[in-house]
């Protein structure tokens, strides 16, 4: 019968129709006939409402009946109940817990002013691969757009902050003023700048508290910044964090916070176009109503004028412009790997799912007899299904509470493990939308758990199951196709996770295999970025290495010391690959499409355990300009050529006179700056003739264990000059470490799903062949009865084990394979299609599978033909 | 016919009461319904005509009415309702506990003497 409740909506208008027609037999108008009867009717929805909250009630208190009832159910089957309530508890948790990363980190709004409204602004530069602004661009823009309500250019830089007390390196940001207003911020003390102001500083709160212990008299003191003396005008509140991408790097690395804020000089100093143009990152916030892609349309129209007025002849790329939302810019590189996770956590639960449904299938065979006996005497077929749900519904509020609480305890530490460099993680919380996930994904399995054997058992007809009459109906053993086919399912999902986890802990291992000689832990790494006037002069630079270098050396402990500074080319050319070239002039050296240029001392190789392949390593001195590259250098430039005796031409700049540098040795390539990324072609250069040590960092090689070297390293530095502060001491494996630490919690996690993945799927394997043994105890013992041996038994119930394995395995790797795309991100050195990795986990799983149907096997088989028939 | 100032609003709970007795003849449908309560009254009573549907339902659901479909007079599909054997009941079961109520309230309202006018 239909309910009371079906076209309730049509009878409304039934209604009203009716009663328009009577006013209109009265003598009104149509319309105002309408009007008059809709008036009197009243509000339509409201009466629909209302009608229906009438029947929700029943509706409800019927599922309270039903869950009770469940609950009863479950506290008489303890065991049960508690594997699916801790198997549901894991799964909720674990996707619980990765949804408040992707929530923080993707999901939630940016913590300033209309966040969906920010952008991040630059042209990609191909020879920096990297998106930047010009100044004088920035200048145009900021006065031309009119899509924007605020445009702000900033940079962040280690500076060198002096007060009374001591110096010290900090991290600070040249902003814009627009600065403010775009993040929302009020001063907590004093002011901020305005675009008038061209000098003064803004502390952080942490600055504040740490360098000024919290001096409320601190606005209007003078401090020194760079040498330059600068008022504090300002105080930020506690909590004001300005983000940036999860990809950018800090000048320092012991921080992820910009420390304090000075005005950025583009806003007044107009710079020239030209060559050596500094460069701006921009953040700008779009007028209410702008779409990112009309702004980025006036951009390039005004950026094409820029290139037009530059150079007629050229073409303008506004490819290159690129207008990015404010929340994709920060995640950067975080998203895809936060999107494999969630998938493979959402596996997990699939999983899960699949387990729970083979166990209450088993269980619902079992109480076959119960529900055909509640059938017969009358009750409906979907109220037996709903009592099973509401059993479901039970067993999952349980689980996905409890999992509330793991994914809760288990917060603190996945944020521990997480590369600190994500925007928003710090403020992982389980906000409501967190909780509304979790309730969803109960709710959810509950259902997915809760339907299949419902309908499943639904179908069964009372009459059979009654009429069988004793404990084993065969009825029960109808379920094992289903049962096998979720099962199946589950191993081809673990398979997935397996696949994926395998091929990462693969790229792991390659990224952290080492040569030999070469010990990360033993070396100790100190940032001396100089600063101040001073240090402008490279004699200056040299001098400071050089003392600094004599008195390391004479350290106990000390067995290599010596300097490096980096700097990176990435030009626009092919490498040439000459066997035949002599010698390489500076302009063609910077047309090489990447090299790392690396100032060095003479210890360098004994710091690093370099491996010199031909001719030598650098000699503390050197009769005329000298230098060592890499294997990968050689092969680049010389072909398989013998690149001892040719000359590199070095300049910082392509008009600038080179000097012609004798290559005096090769070197083995070696990784040790980042591991995820192969060696690049390297020049080592000795400081005494490189141009700059800017960004020098000290190596020092210890016998022992570097971090107790740190303390007088740091005092011989500062007997050269006390005003130079060490910014940063690392040993070179935390360095290393650091290198790899967003790849590293991927792994981790990763490897934590599969392996909760592969555990479920092998119960799940278990229990369904477990179930199937005792279901065909009987006809196991009549086969035995008739002379059937052990083993013939044992291989029939194994192979039965290993038909679902194998239908799992092959779903599995077909799948694993049209998912590699995915994976493809977050792969190093190894092939997504690796078939290596293939094939090691589809055996390990086939062999897992084996062993799961190892002890039902056994257990046939010393089935007693005697007691098995007698049980009929 | 009334003016507009005699008519008075449906006290609480009476609408119930009104419809179980309009289907005491025989089911009806909806605007039927409405209309004989607001005929019976000479037109005093003003039922707001959607207020009927929720008490239909919680008519429905305490199983005092039940629900059929039809077709009216013009060939058109309705929902008739009529009187089960337990709204039958239960409009007795009103309609005396009406009685007792109104009778109470008017012993209240007007002096003794007045009291054998009902």
């Amino acid at each position: 019968m239909s309910h009371p409740l079906d076209n309730l909506g049509d009878d409304i208008r039934d209604h009203i129709e009716r009663e328009t027609q009577e006013n209109i037999e009265r003598g009104m108008s149509p319309a105002e006939a309408r009007r008059a009867a809709l008036r009197k009717f009243g509000n339509v929805a409201l009466v629909m409402e209302e009608s229906r909250a009438i029947w929700i009630s029943v509706w409800l208190e019927q599922l309270l009946q039903d869950i009770r009832y469940g609950v009863r159910g479950l506290r008489r089957n303890p065991g049960f109940t508690a594997v699916v309530v801790l198997t549901l508890a894991l799964a909720i948790g674990m996707n619980t817990a990765v949804f408040s990363l992707v929530n923080a980190i993707l999901v939630r709004p940016l913590p300033y002013p209309g966040p969906d409204r920010l952008v991040w602004l630059g042209n990609y530069n191909p020879f920096f691969k990297a998106e930047m602004v010009g100044s004088p661009d920035y200048v145009d823009w900021k006065e031309q757009a009119a899509s924007f309500a605020g445009m702000v250019a900033f940079g962040t830089g280690g500076y060198t902050l002096a007060t009374a007390e001591g110096a010290g390196q900090h991290v600070l940001a040249d902003v814009t003023a627009d600065f403010w207003d775009i993040s929302g911020a009020r001063p907590a003390l004093g002011r901020f700048f305005g675009p008038e102001d061209r000098e003064g500083i803004v502390l952080s709160d942490e600055l504040f508290e740490r360098e000024f212990r919290r001096d409320p008299n601190v606005v209007g003191r003078s401090v020194i910044v760079d040498s330059r003396a600068v008022t504090v005008l300002g105080v930020l509140p506690k909590g004001f964090r300005f983000l940036l991408p999860a990809d950018f790097g800090l000048p320092t690395g012991n921080t992820r916070e910009i420390e304090g804020y000075i005005p950025n000089p583009v806003a007044w100093q107009h710079p020239p176009r030209g060559r050596n143009i500094s460069v701006q990152l921009v953040v700008a916030k779009l007028k209410p109503g702008v779409s990112i892609e009309r702004a980025r349309l006036e951009l390039a129209g005004i950026q094409a004028r820029i290139a037009a007025a530059q150079n007629p002849n050229a073409r303008y790329d506004a490819q290159s412009l690129r207008v990015t939302p404010l929340q994709e810019k920060l995640a950067a590189g975080a998203r895809p790997a936060l999107l494999v996770l969630l998938a493979a956590v959402s596996f997990v639960l699939l999983i899960a799912c699949a387990n729970i449904a083979n166990l209450l299938l088993a269980r619902g065979a079992a109480r076959q007899k119960e529900i055909a006996i509640r059938t017969a005497i009358g009750a409906g077929r979907v109220r037996v299904i709903r009592q099973f749900l509401g059993e479901n519904l039970a067993l999952a509020f349980v689980g996905g509470a409890l999992g509330l609480l793991l994914a809760r305890l288990a917060m603190p530490v996945i944020v521990r493990l997480a590369p600190p460099s994500l925007p928003g993680l710090g403020e992982t919380t389980m906000d409501s939308r967190v909780l509304l996930f979790a309730v969803a994904a109960t709710l959810v399995t509950g259902f997915a758990f809760g339907i299949t054997p419902a309908i499943f058992l639904r179908r069964s007809r009372p009459y059979e199951v009654l009429k069988q009459g004793g404990r084993t109906s065969s009825a029960g053993s109808a379920g094992l196709p289903l049962r096998r086919l979720l099962v199946s399912a589950e191993l081809a999902l673990a398979l997935v996770l397996l696949t994926g986890a395998g091929r990462m802990s693969k790229s792991f291992w390659r990224m952290n295999t080492r040569p030999a000689g070469f010990d990360p832990e033993r070396i100790l790494a100190l940032q001396v970025p100089f600063s101040g006037p001073r240090y402008r002069a490279v004699a200056e630079q040299r001098r400071f290495a050089e003392q600094m270098l004599e008195r390391a050396r004479q350290l106990p402990g000390v067995e290599a010391a010596s300097v490096l500074a980096q700097g990176q080319l990435r030009g626009s050319g092919t490498a040439p690959h000459d066997p035949n070239l002599t010698s390489l002039s500076s302009s063609q050296v910077m047309h090489l499409p990447h090299v790392t240029f690396s100032t060095v001392s003479s210890g360098f190789d004994r710091v690093m355990g370099l491996r010199v392949v031909r001719g030598r390593w650098l000699a503390e001195s050197e009769s005329g300009p000298a230098i060592v590259i890499n294997e990968s250098m050689s092969h680049e430039v010389f072909g398989e050529g013998d690149a001892i005796g040719r000359q590199l031409g070095l300049a910082d700049n392509v008009n600038d006179p080179a000097t012609l540098a004798a290559i005096v040795g090769v070197v083995s390539d070696l990784k040790y700056s980042r591991l995820d990324a192969p060696a690049e072609p390297e020049v080592y250069i000795p400081y005494q003739i490189s141009t700059s040590l800017l960004g020098m960092t000290v190596m020092v090689r210890s016998a022992t264990s570097a971090t107790a070297m740190a303390p007088a390293i740091r005092n011989a530095i500062a007997s050269v000059d006390r005003t130079q502060p060490v910014a940063e001491v690392k040993t070179l494996e935390q360095a290393l470490a650091d290198s790899i630490a967003p790849r590293r919690f991927n792994l981790y996690l990763l490897g934590t799903f599969a392996t909760s993945a592969l555990l479920l799927a092998l119960m799940g394997i278990y229990g369904v062949i477990a179930y199937a043994v005792a279901q065909r105890t009987h006809e196991i013992g009549v086969r035995m009865a008739l002379g059937a041996q052990r083993g013939q038994v044992v291989r029939l119930v194994v192979l039965e084990g290993m038909r679902v394995a194998a239908v799992g395995i092959t779903v599995g790797l077909a799948a694993a394979l049209a998912l590699t795309r995915l994976m493809a991100s977050l792969l190093y050195d190894v092939k997504p299609t690796d078939p290596s990795t293939y094939a090691a986990v589809a055996a390990a799983l086939a062999a897992t599978a084996l062993a799961a149907c190892c002890r039902p096997a056994l257990q046939a088989a010393w089935v007693d033909p005697a007691r098995a028939l007698r049980q009929e | 016919m009334s003016t507009k100032d005699d008519r008075m609003e449906l006290l609480q709970g009476t609408l119930d009461l009104l419809i179980l007795r309009t289907l005491l003849p025989g089911p009806a449908h909806g605007h039927a319904i409405v209309k004989a309560i607001e005929r019976n009254s000479e037109q005093l009573l003003l039922v707001e005509q959607g207020s009927l549907y929720p008490a239909l339902h919680r008519l429905i659901k305490r199983g005092w009415i039940g629900v059929t479909e039809g077709t009216s007079e013009n060939n058109r599909r309705a929902k008739y309702y009529r009187l089960t054997a337990a709204g039958r009941k239960q409009l007795t079961v009103e309609t005396t506990r009406w009685d007792k109520l109104t009778r109470a309230i008017a012993r209240i309202l007007r002096p003794a003497s007045e009291e054998s006018r009902p």
